[in-house]
C-alpha cells in the first residue's frame, strides 16, 4: 500500500469488497450478490410483509409467477423477458423501479442480469437449510492441527492469505486463562507452563482449565448477557428480586458439568414440566424471567385498564424475544406489528409464540432442593386435596376404627389446648357512608357498591351465655376488590381508625361499651399499627400497606372478661374516617373465651357444632367429618415439618398472588394484534412456531390446550430437535464468538436475511454437527477450538509498524491487512479488550484479594438504604472496599437494572434490560477515569503493593519492587528501561501508585 | 474542523485524526471513532462500524454550526427540562373554562376507571388563569415567572402518550419505546453528532437533588448504543458531583504523582504499541487518558458557581430554600452548554409518591409546592441564555411523561392521563410565541394537532441537522431509530 494513498478511499473499497464481495468472473452467488440488492432496494414494497402489485421477491416461486400486471418479474434464463430487469432500467416515472431514490447502479443491474441468465438460482436462506456435516477440505497442509484449521486455511488460501505464526507460550497461557476462566494466570503458573518440557503441555492445560470451576462462572456470565439477566424489575418500581440468583448458579453448574446442550435448552424453556423430579430443572426456568418486569402496570394499576393488558403482551414479548434470540438467533420480535419484513416469519407465528407462554408470568416459585422431600410434599398436598371428595362420597376408609381411635385422642388433646374462635353471625349490617354490605356463606361480610370517602360499618351479633375474652377481626381478600383487597382503596389498603364493641344488657336494655386492653396484628403498616385502632383517636388508624392482596388479622383482648348470663347481642362499630376510600373490603369477626393469641386457629362452624355433640350421639357422617378435620390437621402438620422450600424467581404460573398480580391456572387468551395495536385485536391464536424449517412443522402438538406446561414442552422439544438447524448453528457460532471475539456469523442473535452471512459456512456447519452428534458437549467444542492452530496464532501484525523490515513475513501481513483488515478470515488471532468483569476480577486476583468461593445469594457491592417508595437507594461510592462483598467474583454481583454500577458501565457492562449477544468495546475518557480512580481498584493497588513490600522489605533503589510489580501484573519480566522508569516513579510516589499505572496499561487491559 | 486525511502509519506521534482513519484496519474502528469523534462523526462510523448503514456521507465541515449530519442545523445543543411525574396540564398551561362550568358534575368519558382510581367528578382548576405577553397565552398562577416568558416559547398543546403508567411513559418520552433498554435521546444525539468540547462530556444529566426519577438511570441509558454515549450523571449538590473524576482522598495520591503517573503510563503504552500499532483501540486508549486529564482540569471550573454574580444568583433564586437546588442545576446547565456540552437534561422531581409532579392526592397543595421550585429558576435560565446569545443555537425543551385527568381522584387529586399534556420549546429554530394543537373542552384527550413524542424527537433531531429516519443503529435484527417507525417533524412551530 502506498504511504500516500488516501486511506479513506481505500477503506471504502475494502468494505465494499467484503460487503458486496463479487468474485470477478466467478459465478453469481445469490446470497452474496443478489439478496443484498433485493433487501436494500425491493423488499420494502415487495417483501415478506408487502406485495405491492401482487409481487413478492422473497422466493423463487413468487418471483417467477405472474404479478398483477401479468408479467413475470423473473424468467429464469431469460433476462430480456424478465419484468424486473425492464423496470430497473426504465427511466420514466411510474415505470422505473425502485420508484424513489437513485436508480440501481449499472454494476448491480449487470449482476441481476447475469444471475437471471444463469438460471436465477435461489437457494433457501443459509440458516434454514438442513444441517449436515460437510466434508473437511483436503488441504494437504502441514499447518493444520485439526479439521477446523483445514476449513480456515482453505479460505485463507482462496483469498491469497496465510496464517500467522503461533503465539508464544506466555501469550497463549494468558489468552487461554481469560478466555476459559475470565481470570489471569499467576506468576507461578506462567513460569511452570513456559518451562514445561512436555509436547502435550498445552493440551493438558486446556483440560485442566476446562475442569476448573471458574470456567462455569465465565460462561454463565456470557449466558447472562443473552438472557438479559438482572435482579431488579427495571421499571419505575425497580424492586429487588431476592430469589433470582439460583438461576445464575444453575448456569454455572450446567457449564461446569457440561450439560448436553439440548437438555440445557429444554430445561430453560420447560424444565419444570419436562423434569418435575429435578429441582434444577425448575430453577432453569429462571431464564424466562431474566428480563425486566413492569410492576406498576402488572400489579399496581387497576386490572380493568388497557394499560394492564398492554403490559401482559409486552411481558410475553420479552419472553418470546429472549427465547428465540438466544436459542435460534431469530428476530421473530420483528413480526409483532406486521409480518417480518425480511424473514419468512408471519405475525401469526409471532403471536403463536406468545401463546406458548400464555400462562407464564414472572414470579417467585417455591421448590424443594431435595426431590424426595418434594415428592412427600406433593403426596401430602394430594391427600389434602382429596379429603373433601372422600367426605362427600362417604369414603368407607374414613370409618376405619384405628383412625377413629386416633381422632378420639386428637379430640381430647386438641380441645384442651386450642383456643376456639367462634365466628360471630353478623346481622343488621349498616354502612353510614353508603357502601353495600353483604353477608357471605363463610360468615364474612363483603363491602361493595359505591365507595364513599369515609365510612362507619355497624353490625350486630347474637351471642350465647358464657364468657368472652377476645375479639378477632379478619380482613379477607376478594376478587371484587382492587388489588384483591382486603381494602377498597385503589391500592388495596384500608384504615381502621377505631374499633368499638358494645354489649346489649338485655333485650331492649341499656348498652355498655367494652374496652380493649391490647391489640396485636399479623402485620402493621409502618406508622399505622393496630393499637391505633383502639387508642380512642380518630386521627390514627391500623393499615396494612404494602401487604395488600393477602388476608390479615388482628386480635383484640378485652380489658376485662365479658360474662353474660343470658343470650344477648353485641354491637360492633368499625370507624373508617381516614378518607380517600380507605375502607375495609371484606371482614369476619370471631370471639373466644380464652385469652386470645394471634396464632390460635379457629374452628369452622360445622366442626364447632359437631364437637358440641356428644360422641355417641354423632351420625356416621359427622364422625367422618371429624376424621377429615383430624386428617387435615395431621397432613398440614406433616407438611409444616418438612424442610422449608427454596424459592426461585422464574417464569411460571405457580407463584403466590401479590395484590392484583396473580397466577393464571389456564393459559390466557392471546390474540393477534393488528399493527401490534391493543385496540385492534383479531382472532385468538394457538401455540405455533416458525414455519421456515423444512424438516419441522410450525404447528406445536399440544394435546390439551389448557395444559400450559405442554405448550412450553412442545416448543422446547422443537428448539432442541436435532433437525432444527438454527439451534445448533446458533450455539456453535456463539462458542466460536466467545473464543475469537467475533462469530463466523457476525450477528450472533440474527441469522435472518438482514444479519450477516457466515464467513465460513462449511466450518459453521461442521462445528454445529460435531456438537449435535457428539453428545452435545460444549466442552468438546471448546477443546477442539482452542487446540486448533487457528486459535493459537499470534495476534500481532509487525507490518503495522510501518518499519521497512526486510522480512517477507512483514510484506505478507501488510497485504493481509489490505485484503482482510478486519481479520474476518482469521489470518491472525484477534486481540481482545478485557470485559468489565474480567478486568475487575483480574485486578483483585493479582492483588491476592479475590474470594474464589462459589454460588449463593448475590453480593451487594453498594450500600442499600430504603428508598422513598419501592426502589431502594443504592450508593456504589460508599461501599466498603475491603468488605467481603467486594472481594467476590463479578459474576456474583447483585445486578441492579436501573441503577447499574457506574464502574462496570464505563467498561461496557451492558444495560441488563437489553439482550446483548456481543459486548461493546468502548474507549472513553469516563472509562479512563473509572479505571484510574475507582476506590476499589485503588485499594487493590495498595493491597498488592503491601504484599510485594512485605516479601521484599528492603529495596533501596526500587528495582526489586519494580520487577515484582511487572511480574505480578503483566506476567512477564521487565526490561531495563522499564525498571528504570518504574523504580524512579515508585521511589517518589510509592509502589501502590506504580501498580495503579500498570493496572491501567494497555498491556494489562488487552489480551494478545 | 481541519481533517488530516493523509495517514502516516507508524510515526511515533499519531494524531487523533490519523487514528480515526486507521480505524478501519482493526476491530477498534468504532471504539476509536466514538472517542475522537467531533462534529459529523456518525457518518464515519456508519461506514466503518455498521454493515448496513449505507454509503458514508463524508460531509465534514465546521462552518458555524457545521453542516449537520443530513442537512444544515439550526441548533447545536439541547437543554431538556424534564418534569417527573406528569404535570397537570389543566392546572398550568391548558386553560379550560368548561371545567369551571361543569365543576362537580359526573361526565361519562367512556372509561370505567383511570389507571389507579375510579372516575371522579369534574374538578376545575383551583388556580386562577391569566393571559400573558403579546401572544396572550393563558398561564395559571402556579407559574408567575414563567408566565413572563411566554412570548419566547412555542407550545405543543396536544402531546399524547400511549401509556398512563410512569415507568413505560418515562421510557417512552426518553427513548421512544415503552420498554427498558433503549437508548435515550441524549445518547442518540451523542451518537449522531459527537462532542463539541473535548474536555467535557457530550451528554450530561442533572437529576433532582432529592433523588433519581421514575426508572432511575434507565431514562439516561445508552441502551444498545456504545457506552461512549451514556449520560454522565452530575450532582452539583452532592459532595462528589462527578463519580471517579478524582482519585479517592489518600496521602499517597498527590497532584505531582498523578501527572508523573500519566506520563509513565503513556511511556508503557507507547512501548506496548510497538508491533501493535495497527490496532487503533490501543492508540485510542492512550488518547482517552489525555482527554480524561483535560476533563479533570475543566469540570471543577464548570461546577464552581462562585464565579457567578450576586445578580445572577438572585435571578435564579440560588440562595432561596425553595428554588435553590433546582436553580443550582439550571445554572450548572447553562455553564455546561456554554462550554460545549451537547445535551443537558435537568430533572425536577424524583420517583415515588411525593415531591414530584405526580399529584394524586391534592392538586391544591402538591402542585404549587413543586411548581414553585422550578418557576423562577427556569424563567431566569431562559433570560440568561437569551442575554448571552446562547439561545441562538440552543434549544430548550420543557416536558413531562403525561398529563392528568380533568376529574378528581379522591377528593382533590388527579390521576394519570396519557390523553393530553403540554410541552414547550424555546430557542433556536423555534417560532416563539406560537402554539400547536389543542385538547378537547375538558383537556381529557388531544384532538387537534395531536403530537406524539416521536414527533417531538423528530423535530429536535431535525433542528440538529439530523433526519430522524436516517439516524439508525442495527440491534438484534432491526435498524433501530429514536423514533421507532413513527415521527413527523412539527413544522408548525419551526421558525
Amino acid at each position: 500500500m502506498s504511504r500516500s494513498a488516501p486511506l479513506a478511499v481505500l477503506l471504502v473499497a475494502i468494505f465494499a469488497n467484503w460487503g458486496r464481495g463479487e468474485a470477478p468472473g466467478g459465478a453469481i452467488d445469490f446470497q452474496r450478490d443478489i439478496q443484498p440488492i433485493l433487501a436494500a432496494r425491493c423488499w420494502s414494497c415487495h417483501g415478506a410483509a408487502d406485495a405491492e402489485g401482487g409481487l413478492r421477491l422473497t422466493d423463487r416461486d413468487q418471483a417467477t409467477a405472474g404479478a398483477e400486471s401479468g408479467a413475470a418479474a423473473i424468467v429464469p434464463g431469460d433476462p430480456d423477458h424478465s419484468e424486473l430487469l425492464r423496470r430497473v432500467l426504465a427511466t420514466e416515472d411510474g415505470e422505473r423501479m425502485p420508484p424513489e431514490g437513485p436508480a440501481l447502479p449499472i454494476t448491480e443491474v449487470e449482476q441481476l442480469r447475469r444471475w437471471i441468465a444463469e438460471g436465477a438460482q435461489w437457494p433457501a436462506h443459509w440458516a434454514y437449510r438442513r444441517l449436515s456435516q460437510p466434508p473437511t477440505p483436503d488441504t494437504g497442509d502441514d499447518w493444520s492441527q485439526n479439521p477446523i484449521d483445514r476449513f480456515v486455511i482453505a479460505k485463507l488460501t482462496e483469498r491469497g492469505l496465510a496464517p500467522s505464526p503461533p503465539a508464544d507460550r506466555a501469550t497463549l497461557l494468558r489468552r487461554l486463562h481469560f478466555d476459559l476462566l475470565g481470570l489471569p494466570p499467576t506468576a507461578g503458573q506462567i513460569e511452570a507452563f513456559v518451562n514445561d518440557p512436555s509436547p502435550l503441555a498445552y493440551e493438558r492445560l486446556v483440560d485442566e482449565l476446562l475442569a476448573n470451576p471458574s470456567h462455569g462462572e465465565r460462561y454463565a456470565r456470557h449466558w447472562m448477557d443473552l438472557a438479559h439477566f438482572a435482579e431488579t424489575h427495571g421499571h419505575d418500581q425497580d424492586r429487588p428480586r431476592d430469589h433470582a440468583w439460583p438461576y445464575r448458579d444453575y448456569l454455572i453448574a450446567a457449564f461446569n458439568e457440561d450439560k448436553p446442550y439440548g437438555q440445557f435448552v429444554r430445561e430453560q424453556v420447560a424444565g419444570d414440566a419436562l423434569f418435575p423430579e429435578s429441582p434444577q430443572a425448575v430453577v432453569a426456568t429462571g431464564f424466562l424471567a431474566a428480563g425486566p418486569w413492569d410492576e406498576s402496570s402488572l400489579r399496581d394499576i387497576r386490572e380493568d385498564t388497557l394499560d394492564r393488558e398492554v403490559a401482559r403482551y409486552l411481558d410475553r414479548d420479552d419472553i418470546v424475544t429472549t427465547v428465540m434470540s438466544t436459542f435460534v438467533s431469530s428476530t421473530v420480535h420483528c413480526a409483532r406489528c406486521h409480518d417480518h419484513k425480511f424473514d419468512p416469519i408471519s405475525q401469526a407465528e409471532y403471536y403463536g409464540l406468545q401463546a406458548v407462554f400464555a400462562a407464564i408470568d414472572k414470579g417467585n416459585r417455591s421448590y424443594d432442593v431435595d426431590p424426595r422431600v418434594g415428592r412427600h410434599r406433593d403426596e401430602l398436598a394430594a391427600a389434602l386435596a382429596e379429603l373433601p371428595s372422600r367426605l362427600a362420597s362417604q369414603d368407607p376408609s374414613l370409618d376405619d376404627p384405628e383412625l377413629a381411635a386416633r381422632v378420639a385422642v386428637w379430640e381430647a388433646e386438641w380441645a384442651a389446648t386450642d383456643s376456639l374462635w367462634q365466628p360471630l353471625r353478623l346481622e343488621e349490617l349498616v354502612s353510614t357512608g353508603g357502601s353495600t354490605l353483604t353477608s357471605l356463606d363463610d360468615g364474612s361480610v363483603l363491602s361493595g357498591g359505591m365507595r364513599p370517602e369515609q365510612d362507619l360499618y355497624t353490625v350486630m351479633a347474637p351471642i350465647a351465655a358464657g364468657e368472652i375474652r377476645g375479639l378477632r377481626l379478619e380482613l379477607l381478600t376478594d376478587d371484587s376488590l382492587p388489588q384483591r383487597g382486603p381494602g377498597r382503596q385503589d391500592n388495596g389498603n384500608l384504615h381502621l381508625n377505631e374499633l368499638r364493641l358494645f354489649v346489649i344488657a338485655a333485650e331492649g336494655g341499656e348498652e355498655r361499651e367494652i374496652k380493649f386492653a391490647r391489640a396485636v396484628a399479623d402485620f402493621d403498616q409502618s406508622g399505622w399499627s393496630v393499637d391505633r385502632a383502639i387508642d380512642g383517636q380518630d386521627a390514627t388508624a391500623w393499615g396494612i400497606h404494602p401487604q395488600v392482596g393477602q388476608p390479615h388479622e388482628a386480635v383484640f383482648e378485652l380489658a376485662e372478661p365479658l360474662v353474660v348470663a343470658d343470650p344477648t347481642r353485641l354491637r360492633i362499630e368499625l370507624h373508617q374516617t381516614h378518607g380517600g376510600g380507605h375502607l375495609i373490603g371484606r371482614f369476619r369477626l370471631s370471639t373466644t373465651s380464652r385469652t386470645p393469641r394471634l396464632s390460635d386457629r379457629s374452628l369452622e362452624p360445622e366442626l364447632a357444632r359437631i364437637l358440641g355433640v356428644a360422641g355417641e350421639a354423632r351420625t356416621p357422617q359427622e364422625r367422618r367429618h371429624l376424621a377429615v378435620a383430624y386428617l387435615t390437621r395431621n397432613y398440614q402438620a406433616q407438611a409444616a415439618e418438612l424442610p422449608p422450600r427454596s424459592i426461585v424467581y422464574c417464569g411460571s404460573n405457580r407463584f403466590v398472588a401479590d395484590g392484583s398480580f396473580r397466577p393464571t391456572p389456564q393459559p390466557r387468551v392471546v390474540r393477534l394484534l393488528h399493527r401490534g395495536d391493543i385496540k385492534q385485536p383479531r382472532d385468538e391464536v394457538q401455540p405455533l412456531t416458525l414455519s421456515c424449517l423444512e424438516d419441522l412443522p410450525a404447528a406445536l402438538a399440544v394435546a390439551d390446550p389448557a395444559d400450559e406446561g405442554a405448550r412450553r414442552v412442545a416448543l422446547a422439544n422443537w428448539l432442541a430437535d436435532h433437525r432444527n438447524p438454527l439451534t445448533w448453528r446458533s450455539i456453535a457460532n456463539r462458542i466460536w464468538q466467545y473464543h475469537f471475539g467475533r462469530g463466523l456469523v457476525d450477528t450472533p442473535s440474527d441469522f435472518g436475511r438482514m444479519g450477516t452471512a457466515p464467513t465460513h459456512p462449511e466450518l459453521l456447519d461442521w462445528l454445529a454437527t460435531r456438537l449435535r452428534d457428539r453428545g452435545e458437549s460444549l466442552k468438546d467444542l471448546h477443546r477442539l477450538i482452542v487446540t486448533s492452530a487457528t486459535y493459537r496464532q499470534s495476534s500481532s501484525n509487525p507490518a503495522s509498524d510501518g518499519q521497512e523490515s526486510a522480512a517477507q513475513e512483514s510484506d505478507r501481513q501488510k497485504s493481509a491487512a489490505v485484503i482482510d483488515g478486519d481479520n474476518h478470515y482469521l489470518w491472525r488471532m484477534n486481540r481482545r479488550r478485557l470485559d468489565a468483569e474480567s478486568f475487575r476480577d483480574a485486578v483483585f486476583a493479582v492483588a491476592g484479594t479475590l474470594d474464589s468461593s462459589m454460588g449463593g445469594p448475590s453480593v451487594k457491592q453498594f450500600v442499600q438504604t430504603p428508598g422513598m417508595h419501592v426502589t431502594p437507594n443504592v450508593d456504589y461510592h460508599s461501599a466498603d472496599v475491603d468488605g467481603p462483598a467486594m472481594r467476590r467474583r463479578s459474576v456474583y454481583r447483585f445486578l441492579f437494572r436501573t441503577i447499574p454500577d457506574p464502574f462496570m458501565d464505563a467498561l461496557d457492562c451492558p444495560d441488563a434490560s437489553q439482550w446483548t449477544p456481543t459486548r461493546g468495546e468502548s474507549v472513553t475518557p469516563m472509562q479512563a477515569l473509572a479505571t484510574l480512580n475507582d476506590k476499589a481498584i485503588v485499594r487493590q493497588c495498595e493491597q498488592l503493593a503491601a504484599r510485594i513490600e512485605r516479601d521484599r522489605p528492603t529495596d533501596p533503589d526500587g528495582h526489586e519492587h519494580a520487577h515484582a510489580a511487572v511480574r505480578e501484573i503483566l506476567g512477564r519480566e521487565a526490561s531495563d528501561a522499564e525498571i528504570t522508569s518504574l523504580a524512579d516513579y515508585l521511589l517518589s510516589h510509592g509502589l501502590a501508585n506504580a501498580c495503579r499505572v500498570l493496572f491501567n496499561s494497555n498491556e494489562f487491559m488487552f489480551v494478545d | 474542523m481541519n481533517v488530516e486525511r493523509e495517514p502516516s502509519i507508524g510515526s511515533a506521534t499519531v494524531s487523533r485524526r490519523e487514528l480515526l482513519w486507521q480505524a478501519g484496519g482493526g476491530l477498534g474502528g468504532l471504539a476509536l471513532a466514538q472517542l475522537l469523534a467531533e462534529e459529523s462523526r456518525a457518518q464515519d462510523t456508519a461506514a466503518v462500524g455498521q454493515p448496513n448503514a449505507g454509503q458514508p456521507e463524508l460531509g465534514l465541515g465546521d462552518k458555524g454550526l457545521g453542516d449537520g449530519l443530513h442537512h444544515p442545523p439550526k441548533v447545536r445543543r439541547v437543554l431538556q427540562l424534564f418534569m417527573n411525574g406528569g404535570v397537570s396540564q389543566m392546572d398550568t398551561f391548558d386553560h379550560k373554562p368548561e371545567l369551571d362550568c361543569r365543576h362537580g358534575e359526573a361526565i361519562d368519558f367512556g372509561i370505567t376507571a383511570a389507571v389507579t382510581s375510579e372516575v371522579g367528578k369534574i374538578m376545575k382548576s383551583p388556580f386562577p388563569f391569566r393571559q400573558h405577553g403579546e401572544s396572550g397565552r393563558w398561564v395559571s398562577d402556579v407559574f408567575p415567572h414563567l408566565a413572563g416568558c411566554v412570548d419566547d416559547l412555542a407550545f405543543l398543546m396536544a402531546m399524547a402518550s400511549k401509556t398512563n403508567v410512569h415507568g413505560p411513559a418515562s421510557y417512552l418520552q426518553n427513548t421512544g419505546f415503552v420498554s427498558p433498554g433503549f437508548p435515550c435521546m441524549g445518547a442518540w444525539i451523542s451518537y449522531g453528532l459527537g462532542r463539541i468540547a473535548d474536555d467535557l462530556p457530550t451528554f450530561v444529566v442533572l437529576p433532582d437533588h432529592r433523588g433519581l426519577p421514575y426508572n432511575n438511570g434507565g431514562n439516561f441509558s445508552p441502551g444498545f448504543l456504545p457506552a461512549a454515549h451514556q449520560g454522565v450523571i452530575i450532582k452539583p449538590n452532592a459532595p462528589e458531583p462527578i463519580g471517579n473524576l478524582t482519585p479517592p482522598a489518600s496521602e499517597r495520591i498527590t497532584a505531582a504523582g498523578e501527572a508523573d503517573g500519566l506520563r509513565l503510563l503513556a511511556e508503557f503504552n507507547r512501548r506496548h504499541l510497538e508491533g501493535r500499532a495497527d490496532d487503533s483501540r490501543l492508540g485510542a486508549r492512550i488518547a482517552s487518558f489525555e482527554l480524561a486529564a483535560k476533563m479533570q482540569a475543566s469540570a471543577p471550573e464548570v461546577l464552581d458557581l462562585s464565579r457567578e454574580t450576586q445578580a445572577t444568583r438572585c435571578e435564579y433564586g440560588l440562595d432561596d430554600e425553595t428554588t435553590g437546588p433546582f436553580a443550582r442545576n439550571c445554572l450548572t446547565a447553562r455553564r455546561m452548554l456554554e462550554r460545549g456540552v451537547r445535551f443537558v437534561q435537568v430533572w425536577s422531581g424524583m420517583g415515588g409518591p411525593a415531591k414530584n409532579w405526580d399529584n394524586h392526592s391534592d392538586i391544591q397543595t402538591e402542585l404549587p409546592f413543586i411548581a414553585r421550585s422550578v418557576d423562577k429558576p427556569i424563567a431566569a435560565l431562559l433570560r440568561d441564555l437569551k442575554q448571552r446569545g446562547l439561545l441562538e443555537d440552543t434549544l430548550v425543551v420543557w416536558t413531562t411523561e403525561f398529563g392528568r385527568m380533568p376529574f378528581t381522584q379522591g377528593a382533590t387529586g388527579r390521576d394519570h392521563n396519557g390523553g393530553t399534556f403540554v410541552t414547550w420549546l424555546a430557542g433556536a429554530g423555534v417560532k416563539a410565541g406560537t402554539t400547536h394543537g389543542a385538547s378537547d373542552e375538558f383537556s381529557y384527550q388531544a384532538v387537534e394537532g395531536v403530537t406524539q413524542v416521536h414527533d417531538l424527537h423528530a423535530t429536535i433531531l431535525h433542528l440538529l441537522g439530523i433526519d430522524h429516519e436516517r439516524l439508525t443503529f442495527r440491534h438484534n435484527g432491526i435498524d433501530r431509530r429514536l423514533t421507532d417507525v413513527h415521527g413527523h417533524v412539527i413544522r408548525e412551530i419551526l421558525g
